[in-house]
Order: C-alpha cells, then structure tokens, then sequence
C-alpha cells in the first residue's frame, strides 16, 4: 500500500510541475505584453486620485479606417498640447467589428468616456442609456451656434443631442465624364436620364456597363432613394418611407410600381448581372476600375477616387430627380458622444468640444472627405470647388433637392437592408413578381408603423 | 509500367493541385506589388507594369505591422504550446484509460465545438472584464489555449490509440514509470500527431478575429487579424495594404509548417526504429 | 518544452516509486485481485490529476459563458431593450421555423456540408497519400499548398470575392482569355453557379486540413504493415483498403466528425463573399444567424437558432459514431 501512496505524490507532483511550467509559459507572455496592458492600471490609479491628478480618457471609434485614425490621432496630440492634464486612449476596431465591439463594452460597463455614435447606433444606445445627453455641455459652447442645423437634427433624439457629429453623409452621383464627353451625353438629371444614358454607354463586349447598381448589402438606400423621389411631393419628409397622410407606406403607390419597374430596367440594361449581389467594395471598385459609368455615393468616397483615378476621367452631379422634378436625400453623421457612466464627464466634453470646434472639424472633414458640421466652414476653397462644390449647390436647392428629416421613432428597423436585399434579388432574379415585392415592402412599414402605436 | 503510370499520376495531381492552391496567392503577390492606381485596371494585368514596394512601405509607415505580427506569433505559439502541454496528458488518459466518467469527458469535448456561442460571447467579456483581463495579451493567450483544449485532446488520444500500449508496457516492465514511459518512449513516436495538432492550435490562433477584437484594446497589443481587417473600410478594400499585409502574414506559418513538418518527418523515423 | 522538463525531473525524483509499483503489477500472479485494487485507485490519482487542468479550464471558459448565454434564446432578448427583457419560452424557436428564409439555409447548410467535406476529404487523402513517400522537394511543396489553411475564413472569403467577380474577376478573364466561355459568369450572382462557387472556396480552403491530419496518421503507420502487404503481393488499391484505410479510421472518423461540425457552423466564408446572396440561395443556418443578430440585433432569435445548430450536430454526431461503429475507434 505504501507505493501505491508514493506513486500519489508522484503523480500529484507530477502535477503540480506541469501545471507550474504552464503557468510560467503563459506567464512569461502576459510579462512580455505588460508595457501594453499598463494602460488598464493607469485608468484605475486616475479614477482613485484627486481631479488634479492627470486623468485618462478612453475613446472608441466605429468608422475606423488606417488613414482617418491617423487624423484622429494627430487631433488627440493637439488636445493634449493643450490640456496637459490630460491624456486619450484612442481605442480603433476594425470598422467591421466596431459597431459590436462598442455594444459589447457598453453593456459590460467597461471604462468608456468618448463613443463614435452614429446615426444607425444612436437609437439603441440612446434607448439603452448608453449615452449622456449633451445638451447642459452644448448650451455653455460658443461654437455650438454655427453648427448647422441637420448636423443637429441627425444627431438628437426628442430634441436633445447625444452626439456632436463629426461630419455629415450625403450622396451625390459621380459619373465618368471621359465617357459621357465622348458619347456626347450630359450629365444624367432624372432617373429616366440614368437609365437613357447608362444604356447607351453599355458594352458588355467591352466590359462596359452604365450603373454600378448595388444589390446586395446596403442596396436598401438605392431602392429606397428611388420610391421616394417616385413618390415626389406627397412624401412626409419627416417620416421618409410614408407619405403625407400618415398612412400609405412609399412602397404602396403606383408610383413606387413605376419607380421599381424602372429601377428593374436599370439592372437589366445598365448594370451587369453580377451586381445583383454587389456590396460597398464592388460597387465602387467597379466605377473606379472602368468597368460602371455612374455611381451613388457618399463623400467620403471622393478620396478614393481621387487615389485611383486619373484627374479629369470623372465629376459630379446632383442626385437623379423624379418624374416631379423633385427628388429626397437623407443625411448621415456619425459623431462623438459620451458614456454616461463616464468618470470624466467633464473631460470627456473638452474633448468632444475641441474635436468639434470649427478649425479641427473643417480640417477633419477636408481631410477625409466629409461635409462638415459649422456652416462657417463651407467658405473654405476645398468646398467650393470640384465634387464638394456640386453637393453644397444641391443643399442650396432644397425646394428640389428635400432633405429627409431622420426620423428615430422606428426601433426594430434593423433588418430592413435584409428584407429589402433578399426580396430584391429574388424579385430581379425572376423568381417573385414584382407586386408581390411591393406588397412585402409596404407590409413591412405597415408593421413598423403599427408597432409604434402600441 | 503499372508503377511509372502511377509515378506520373502522381506528378500530375501534384502539379494540378499546385496550381490551383498557389494561383490566388501569386494574385496577392502580384497585388501587393502594383501601385493603387493599377491594382483595378482594366485590361487585367497579370504582371505588375510598374513593380513598387510602396504597398509594404505603407504598412510599416501607417501601422505599428512589425508589432502586430509579433503580437501573433507570440500569442499564437504561446497558446499552442500550452494546449499541447496539457491536452498530451488528458489525450493520453482518454486513450489509456477506462473509468467512470470517461464517456462523459469525451462527449463534452464534442459538445464544445457544437455549442452556440451567441450569447456567451457577452457574458465571457463581462467575465473578463470583471477580472481586468481584457486588453491584456495574456486574455487572448488563455481564451485561445480554453478553445483549443476539446480539438487538441480529442485528435492526440486518436494518435494515442494508434500507438499500441505494448510500447510502454515494454518501457514500464524496462524500470520506467508510466510518466517517464510516456515522454521517453510514446511521444517521440507520436510527433507527427503532435506536430499536426500544433499546427492546427497555431493556425486557428493566428487567423482568430472576433476575440482579439472584443478583448484588445490597444495599438500595442493588437494582433494581426485585427490589424488586417482595418483594411476593410466603409467604402473600401484597402486590397493594397492588404494583400501586402497577407503575404507578410503568410510567411511565418509558412515557417511554421515547415518546421513542425520535420517533426512529422522525425517522428516517423524514429517510429520505424522503436516499430 | 518546460512540461517534458517537469515530467522528466518529476520522473527522477520519483523513479524509484513508478519502478517498484511496476514490479508490484508485473508479478503480481496469484494476488492479482488485491493489487488491481491499489493501481485502480493510484491510477485514479493519475487519470483526474491529468484531466483537471483540462476540465477546470474549459467548464470555466467554455461552459459557464454558454450556459449563462443560452437563457437569451427563451426571451426577447433584442440590443434595442436590453433593459427591459421578458422571457417568452419557446416563442423564438416557433419564429424562425415559420421563417421560410430559415428553412432555405437548413437545406442550403446540408448542400453546402456534404459537398464541402467530401470534396475537402477526397481531394485532402488523395494529397495525403501522394505525399505520404518521401521526394525531393516535398517539404516545399507541402509548406506551399499548406497554406490556404493559414489564411482566415473572412480573408478567403474577400479574395475569393474578387476573383469570381463577373467583371473584374480574375477567373473570367482567364476563361475568355482562354476562349473557354464566350459570355461573362456571374459565378456569385448566378443561381445556378453561386452554391458551387462558395463550396468550391470551402474546399479549396479545407483541403489542407484533411491532408495534414491523415498525412500525420499516414507517416505512423508501422513499415512492417506494409511489408507484410508486399509478400502477400496486394496491389495497391488492396493496400488502401486493407491496410491503409483501416489503421488510420480513427483519425478518419474524428476529421470527418469535426469538419462537418465546423463547416456546418462557420459563417465567415459565406458572410464575406455573398452574405447569403443572391435572394438566400447561399444562405446557411450559420449566416442566417449572424444576419439575425449583427442585422436586428436579435440576440434572443440568434440563440434559439443556435440551440436549433446545437441540437442538429449531437443528433448527428450520435448517428455517425453509431453509423461508423466506432466503439473501437472514435469511442467515447
């Protein structure tokens, strides 16, 4: 019996010897990594310490990409310059995983002080109570006077802002004037003119094509822009997918048959088969590799093209319009915002009112390829020239060109770009009718609309 | 005859196979070699016309990618390392061993890999965070190693198996205990099955994207996947950062493969002398 | 490294313990009952001093999180009111089985499962077996062909993407190049080739798993099987069959069963390239978990269709261990 009691502490120290050569092998490793992690216990000495100690922000961004971290990380050092006492950790996931990343921290109470909200978040992190209304620290900013007023609509819920955007989204079309030029075409004003045009610069032995018509993820905004400039003047502006009375969705009109009818003529004769299932990432390489003559875009694609196109092969132009002459954009922002179970709130605002002070948001914006949020900011030369200068005429015009009043109250309205892709594809692969389509579509705002008056 | 046909069957499939599996990568190559503005053009250019190194330059100018792959290869060998370590000896007695239990252990380590991991993804970050591990290269180490462990334990007590306990019965009888008997005698013989399961601890650790993005905070401490996907932007496919980006992070599991594969080989050798 | 150092010192130290409890068993003869019982219980000692690690770590990790997790699939767990959340018991499960567009991922999923592994597996043996002799150069050649299975699931999907695009793809070019088609495919938006091109990105992607593992179980098959097989003068086929094949079924059986389990719920390949396009026709019950849930924020939704994922995979776990009658094999 005694060896078999030797043979225990064998094994038990057998164990032990394992489990200690384990943990000094992965121990090793955190020693390695612990210049990074010292971050965490700075955070925590700062929350313990006295405000005159030197206080750490952590900020998170959404729409992350390498060259607009650089921007943001060039802000934060002027920020610090400036507020010696204190310093930011700028947190940067991949615009991909962002957005879950963010929701994931919120919900677990993680050290936050400054969130990227954008227009797509704001109603879960507002709902959630997430985000601390900003409205005490925006009526005490000086500058907050200049910032125009959609930048302010688009980023309030029941009248009290949650963010201070960062710059605005708007589309506008882009199309190649080489092609246009030599076809002898003008640049396209109606949809009709879209598709006239796209057609006639169609080749498929050439690998040529009219539209980069986008039928997979994000195509919502394409069928959506078009029911609605469809629909013309009886649109509610502050309810996009309804019209005025309240009651028939964008979706339930002779006008939206016509405008899907047309849309569907788009796909067939302008655009390739292909792009029935075409993305973001398609759709633009297909308009900057030569292969679309015409892409919807947002501004913050200019820089893009400008990276990968020759000077002078393309240019801008207004939205296309409907058969009313009259067409409807929608504004997008994303911006900065504060946790409110943030330690800082005091800081965190001096951050957020620096970024969004009129001299670092028009650079900002410059830089990246956004509209920016002061109205001052649009005498600057940079906006008055080139693809910019064509997006802020269409903002002069708005008796023509309606922007859409972001409209908050829908909270489930997160799987509209699904509904929307699946039934499209399966409508323009033949495989449904088109009214069944419409019916589907105009269900679901019906629905949507319902749940609201509940 | 019927061998030399076999012979050139087999350099065929050989050739074949190549082509097909080295094709995309040549595409990467050759991208990340071609400025921005030819990476699209059209005719496609199956040669770079102007050759640049502009798209690796980048990388290193723009991102901190010297350290990211460090951060992975450290991670990722960390972590294979440790599910080694630990899943020889639990795949070791699953494969020796009857008792109770054991048909209960082994289904658990099934039912790992088919368990929905939805929710528990929230609950493992508040677990995390309540500990104060998360930005911590150390977290991804220990989550990575957990995921490994049910893979891990379930392919080494397939190669356990294989190796007929006769083998350490002959050791055990010779004056070694069943310790010493196991790592002098079974595992040389089982390198290949341990090189093998490395290599796939390694790989999956090195591609993981979802938990070094919740669990990683800092510039300093991101690992590749995650500095990778960052070339995916809102309106974009950074395709020249990337695939200059995928070829450098190709490299060092090339190395690795080519490493745990002499094991493969070793162990096969030193198989046949103890056989 | 520093676990075979402990156990070789631990060895050492204890050597002469581990040499007589050997000698105790070996001659144990007449008085065997007696000494079945100690090695019963110092065997015991060992087995769970072993396991430990192992089950501490993953009940911890793994199991805790999932089964804290699992409750969201019988509320209405939505990010939108996360606050305000109502157990609804089996009404999620009721949605998605009304939901056609589910029905359509679960046949999609066992189209994308069976063609994906039988493809990954013929074509990662037939590699296996190529490879298993020494040539010159098969150390280079093996580190190159490796290596698709070093990339992400998302990074193949991105490339692959691009390759198939009808327009600026490289795959359609070659071919009109070639003079092989005349028109463009549309290989991601065509109904009929879209399933075969996501599974052809699978296959392409997984076929060096299948080589590495069965070339591992390959390269310890003991030469004197072989020379047995060579008096008897098999051909090779005879020798598949007979010899090969039969030694290494069990890693046969464990690949196979955990490919199918990953394959089965590995949305990245399919999120990247078509998210689900066009109109659902790639759409596997893993993307469609991920739409419900990154799309709507339907966590509640997405966890009952895991609970569904999870039920599918043990119900076909058991039938294949019972199928494959792997009580000697794959046992547990």
């Amino acid at each position: 019996m005694g060896v078999t009691k030797k043979s225990k502490y064998l094994y038990l120290g057998l164990a032990t010897t394992v489990m200690a050569g384990m943990l000094s092998a992965c121990g090793g490793n955190s020693n390695d990594s612990s210049n990074s992690g010292n971050t965490n216990n700075a955070a925590q000495s700062n929350n313990a310490g006295s405000t005159q100690e030197k206080v750490n922000l952590r900020m998170i961004e959404s729409l992350t990409s390498p060259a607009r971290t650089e921007l943001l990380k060039a802000s934060i050092k002027r920020f610090e310059d400036a507020n010696p006492n204190i310093t930011v950790e700028l947190i940067s996931p991949p615009f991909d995983q962002a957005d879950n990343k963010i929701r994931t921290m919120l919900g677990a109470g993680e050290d936050l002080d400054v969130l990227e909200v954008r227009d797509l978040t704001i109603n879960e992190d507002v709902t959630n109570g997430y985000v601390e209304n900003l409205e005490p620290y925006a009526s005490k900013w000086a500058d907050y006077a200049t910032v125009s007023q959609a930048a302010k609509t688009v980023a309030s819920i029941a009248d009290k802002p949650y963010f201070i955007a960062n710059g605005m989204y708007e589309r506008q079309m882009f199309y190649r004037k080489d092609w246009f030029d030599a076809a002898g075409l003008a640049a396209p004003k109606t949809w009709e003119d879209v598709y006239n045009a796209g057609k006639k610069l169609t080749d498929p032995s050439k690998n040529h094509y009219g539209f980069s018509f986008r039928g997979g993820p994000g195509g919502n905004g394409y069928v959506d822009a078009i029911a609605q400039s469809y629909n013309g003047t009886n649109l509610d502006e502050a309810d996009g997918h309804f019209l005025k009375d309240g009651k028939t969705s964008i979706y339930g009109t002779p006008e939206a048959k016509a405008a899907l009818e047309l849309y569907q003529k788009i796909f067939k004769d302008t655009a390739p088969a292909d792009s029935i299932n075409w993305g973001f990432a398609e759709q633009v390489q297909a308009f900057t590799s030569g292969v679309t003559a015409m892409l919807m875009q947002d501004p913050d694609v200019i820089g893009v093209l400008n990276e990968k196109m020759e000077k002078g092969t393309w240019a801008s132009t207004f939205l296309p319009v409907g058969p009313t002459g009259k067409t409807f954009y929608g504004i997008g922002a994303a911006g900065w915002g504060m946790t409110s179970f943030s330690k800082h709130k005091d800081e965190a605002w001096k951050l957020i009112e620096f970024l969004s002070s009129p001299a670092e948001n028009t650079a900002f914006c410059k830089a990246f390829g956004l509209l920016p949020i002061h109205s001052s900011a649009s005498e600057d030369p940079v906006f008055q020239e080139g693809p910019y200068a064509t997006l802020l005429e269409m903002n002069t015009k708005p008796e023509d060109y309606i922007p859409l009043k972001p409209n908050y109250s829908y909270t489930e309205i997160g799987d509209w770009g699904d509904v929307v892709m699946k039934n499209t594809q399966a409508w323009l692969l033949g495989q449904a009718s088109l009214d069944d389509t419409l019916k589907i579509l105009d269900k679901y705002w019906q629905d949507q609309k319902a749940k609201l008056a509940k | 005859m019927q061998k030399k046909l076999l012979v050139s069957a087999k350099v065929v499939y050989l050739a074949l196979h190549a082509v097909v599996m080295l094709f995309p990568l040549y595409w990467i190559i050759i991208t990340s070699l071609k400025p921005q503005k030819q990476i699209f053009s059209s005719p496609i250019h199956y040669w770079p016309e102007t050759l640049t190194f502009d798209n690796y330059k980048k990388l290193f100018e723009f991102s901190n990618f010297g350290v990211y792959i460090f951060n992975s290869l450290l991670v990722s060998i960390a972590a294979a390392a440790c599910v080694i370590a630990i899943s020889i000896l639990s795949g070791y007695v699953l494969a020796r061993f009857k008792f109770k239990g054991h048909k209960h252990i082994m289904f658990g380590f099934f039912l790992t890999q088919m368990l929905p991991g939805i929710g528990a993804l929230i609950v493992l970050y508040k677990m995390m965070s309540s500990m104060h591990l998360t930005n911590h290269l150390a977290s991804l180490v220990l989550i990575y190693t957990v995921g490994s462990i049910p893979f891990s334990t379930i392919m080494l007590r397939g190669f356990f198996q294989r190796i007929p306990s006769s083998l350490e019965a002959a050791a055990m009888i010779d004056g070694c205990s069943r310790i010493t008997a196991l790592f002098r005698v079974i595992i040389p013989v089982m390198l290949p099955g341990i090189a093998a399961t490395f290599i796939f601890a390694f790989v999956n650790n090195w591609n993981e994207l979802i938990m070094a993005v919740m669990f990683i905070d800092s510039e300093a401490s991101k690992t590749l996947p995650v500095a990778m996907n960052s070339f995916v932007m809102k309106f974009d496919i950074d395709w020249g950062a990337m695939s200059a980006g995928t070829v450098l992070s190709v490299i060092p599991t090339i190395i690795v493969f080519a490493i745990a594969q002499r094991f493969i080989v070793e162990g096969l050798t030193q198989g046949a002398e103890k056989g | 490294m520093l676990v075979v150092m402990g156990g070789s010192a631990a060895h050492h130290f204890f050597n002469k313990g581990g040499l007589k409890f050997m000698e105790t068993n070996v001659k144990a003869g007449s008085t065997e009952n007696k000494a079945k019982k100690s090695r019963f219980s110092s065997q015991l000692w060992f087995i769970w001093l072993c396991l430990l690690p192992v089950i501490v770590l993953v009940l911890t990790f793994t199991y805790y999180p999932v089964v804290r997790g699992i409750t969201l699939a019988f509320q209405d767990y939505n990010l939108m009111h996360v606050k305000n959340v109502k157990f609804i018991g089996f009404d999620n499960f009721k949605t998605i089985f009304h939901d056609n567009q589910f029905i359509l991922a679960l046949k999609n999923s066992l189209k994308w499962v069976f063609y994906s592994l039988i493809a990954q597996f013929i074509l990662g043996f037939i590699l296996a077996l190529v490879l298993n002799k020494p040539f010159k150069g098969r150390g280079i050649y093996q580190g190159l062909v490796f290596y698709s299975w070093a990339l992400s699931g998302f990074l193949i999907g991105l490339i692959f993407k691009w390759l198939y695009n009808s327009q600026i793809g490289v795959i359609n070019d070659l071919l009109l190049r070639a003079g092989i088609i005349k028109t463009r495919i549309g290989f991601l938006s065509d109904p009929h080739w879209a399933m075969f091109s996501v599974i052809s990105a699978n296959v392409w992607y997984g076929i060096a798993f299948f080589a590495i593992m069965l070339l591992a179980a390959l390269q310890s098959i003991p030469g004197e099987l072989f020379e047995a097989a060579d008096i008897d003068g098999a051909g090779w086929l005879r020798k598949l069959f007979n010899v090969i094949i039969p030694y290494i079924m069990p890693t046969i059986i464990t690949t196979t069963l955990l490919r199918v389990i990953w394959i089965f719920s590995d949305p990245t390949l399919i999120y990247s390239m078509t998210n689900g396009g066009p109109a659902g026709l790639t759409n596997i019950v893993s993307s469609f978990m991920l739409s419900k849930v990154f799309g709507n924020g339907e966590y509640g939704l997405g966890s009952a269709v895991g609970i569904v994922m999870m039920i599918m995979l043990m119900l076909y776990t058991i039938f294949y261990l019972f199928a494959t009658k792997s009580e000697k094999a794959g046992d547990f």
